[in-house]
């Protein structure tokens, strides 16, 4: 019932040509056609289609429409059709009254409110003053509902102009596969970027060819990088389990990296080594090679061989782990026996940044230490289960292996601690 | 877990076998059973030393935890020497316990077992009596460990005044290697040791 008035209000949408919902379109499709005697009637539609090919395309008056031939609309430019609209193009100005001879006054009543309705401010976008000049002008008489609402083809080329070459879009399909199967694509195809290969380069744009110029040299460089990584990665084969890193199952292709000695090592075996209970602390916090100690473990994908890079791994591994709530000091509510040399990120609920003062102990016996060894423990354990829910899911093995890099590490800091 | 010391172990094999120490003679490693957990290893004594001309034959156990653990290693040749028990063979040596190290292959513990043999380290002994020999009467200790070295590992010098000992002793039915473990704690003096036998 509530829907019914709808019915007597006429589409938007097929008055413009066409309505997505067809029949089943809530509000009235009306198909006007002008006699020669100046008058028109109304029929009701029964397709989507009927009213389309009557109507210009107003993609093709702003300059291009991609259907090209295949378009159900009109393709005239605004001076051949200038006549044509200014008689069909405005409904308006047959409900205003002009023409109110074979209608009766009671349908004419009825969608003339429902008109003013649908013109409401609200569902009419803002005209540009610049935009449609003789539809405009034709139907500036009625009232101020009049104003036809604007497309998005021209409310986005509000101008109304025909695009200039420099700044006309790609084609999406030339540009991303190289290959356009449409024979006369009204966009623009660009030049065949050295780099990537695409049809990728603007061939008016200046501007935009050498901002797709930098980007794919900055992907190039990015590549580059990632393979000389590989490269140098290939060959190392961890100090402990003597298999080559870059072989092993991919869960545990990663380089344990440590800040101080060059001994490669991977992720899980020098880990595993650092967790040994059965020796002095002094003995597994130290290389198993050369046994220089080290106070964490840096996970990295790649072996890093230039003090450089190590460096730079070893800040972003920290930049990440900084980010990353503290499980001990939980925003304030626990207390971090790191102190100021944790790695993660101490900050209260309101985001403020705490400073919680050197380590609390720094040398304990060996008895006093169980518990809070327990604590680790437990907290390890209760982290692994939450990650196991969170990220249950294996396509998302990098989000998981992000986040056994950072959880795991706690036994780095286990070992930053023990000093 | 016994993955990884299984492969470990094999591609350590693998290492021993193409080292330049393999084809000096120096050492030599030998599977003992099929799934690498026993192995038994050899080394050669080292020149300048009592136990030069010698092999001595060891027995490594290699654990579940292996890398993660050092290898159980223990003499299977007797041995006169500080830090190796001339009882049971049981090795006193930081490396095999808590100095190890998860890089330490099979191929450095053997060698660091032939260094062991050149330079003992009487202040941390296994076998108290020889690391006091060791220290008191140097002479004697090299001369006892010369003997064993000939006697057991199959080393070059023959000692006939010391042979003669152990006859006398063997003579009056003691067994000879308890004759010879007799003699040489008490600085192959025949008197102490006939009385700690028959006392």
């Amino acid at each position: 019932m509530a829907d019914n008035w709808t019915r007597s209000v006429p589409c938007r949408y097929f008055k413009n040509g066409i309505c997505r919902e067809g029949n089943n379109c809530q509000y009235r499709h009306v198909q006007e056609t002008r006699r020669e005697g100046g008058s028109s009637i109304e029929t009701e539609a029964t397709s989507t289609v009927t009213a389309a090919s009557t109507a210009a395309c107003h993609f093709f008056k702003q300059g291009m429409c991609k259907f090209g031939d295949r378009c159900r609309f009109k393709h005239i430019t605004d001076e051949d059709s200038s006549p044509a609209t200014a008689e069909t193009s405005s409904f308006e100005s047959h409900t205003s009254g002009i023409s109110s001879a074979s209608v009766t006054e009671k349908i004419k009543e009825v969608p003339r409110l429902a008109e003013e309705w649908v013109n409401a401010p609200e569902f009419v976008p803002l005209s540009i003053p610049t935009a449609s000049s003789s539809s405009t002008a034709e139907t500036s008489s009625t009232s101020a509902t009049t104003s036809a609402p604007v497309s998005y083809a021209r409310a986005v080329n509000a101008t109304g102009q025909s695009v200039t070459s420099s700044s006309a879009p790609l084609c999406p399909y030339a540009e991303a596969s190289g290959i356009c199967k449409k024979p006369n694509c009204t966009y623009v195809h660009g030049d065949i970027c050295e780099l990537c290969g695409r049809a990728a380069l603007h061939p008016h744009n200046e501007e935009e060819r050498k901002k797709h110029t930098n980007a794919c040299v900055k992907q190039h460089e990015v590549d580059m990088e990632l393979s000389f990584a590989i490269q140098r990665s290939q060959e190392k084969s961890c100090g402990v389990c003597f298999e080559v890193i870059m072989e092993k199952s991919t869960r545990e292709q990663r380089f344990g990296i440590l800040p101080n000695c060059n001994h490669c090592f991977c992720l899980t075996c020098i880990r595993k080594w650092r967790q040994a209970t059965q020796f002095d602390n002094k003995i597994i916090r130290a290389c198993p090679e050369c046994r220089v100690t080290s106070d964490f473990v840096c996970p990295s994908m790649y072996w890093v061989d230039t003090k450089e890079e190590k460096e730079k791994l070893i800040m972003d591994y920290k930049g990440v782990l900084s980010t990353k709530d503290c499980k001990y000091f939980m925003k304030g509510r626990g207390k971090c026996p790191f102190g100021n040399k944790c790695f993660y990120l101490h900050a209260l609920p309101d985001g403020t940044k705490a400073d919680v003062g050197p380590p609390v102990r720094q040398r304990r016996n060996a008895d006093s230490d169980i518990d809070f060894l327990h604590q680790i423990i437990l907290w390890d354990f209760l982290d692994a289960r939450d990650n196991h829910l969170m990220y249950s899911i294996d396509e998302l093995e990098d989000i998981v292996a992000f986040f056994s890099d950072s959880e795991d590490s706690d036994w780095s800091e286990y070992d930053l601690f023990f000093d | 877990m016994a993955n990884i010391a299984a492969q470990r172990i094999q591609r350590e094999f693998k290492e021993v076998i193409k080292s330049e120490e393999v084809a000096k003679c120096a050492i030599k490693v030998e599977l003992v059973n099929d799934s690498f957990t026993e192995l038994k290893g050899e080394i050669a004594g080292p020149p300048d030393t009592p136990y030069e001309g010698g092999n001595f034959v060891l027995e490594i156990k290699v654990p579940e935890t292996y890398p993660f653990n050092p290898p159980k290693v223990r003499f299977i040749t007797k041995i006169w020497h500080p830090n190796i028990s001339s009882v049971t063979g049981a090795i006193c040596l930081d490396i095999l316990k808590d100095q190890w190290a998860a890089a330490m292959t099979l191929r450095t513990v053997l060698l660091s077992l032939q260094a062991l043999l050149s330079a003992a380290e009487p202040d941390d002994p296994q076998d108290a009596v020889v690391a006091k020999q060791y220290k008191e009467q140097p002479d004697m200790f090299r001369q006892t460990a010369k003997h064993w070295t000939s006697v057991y590992a199959g080393g070059p010098a023959k000692m006939p005044e010391l042979d003669d000992k152990i006859r006398r002793l063997t003579d009056m039915g003691v067994e000879e290697h308890n004759a010879r473990v007799a003699l040489s704690s008490y600085n192959w003096d025949l008197e102490r040791a006939t009385e700690q036998l028959f006392s």
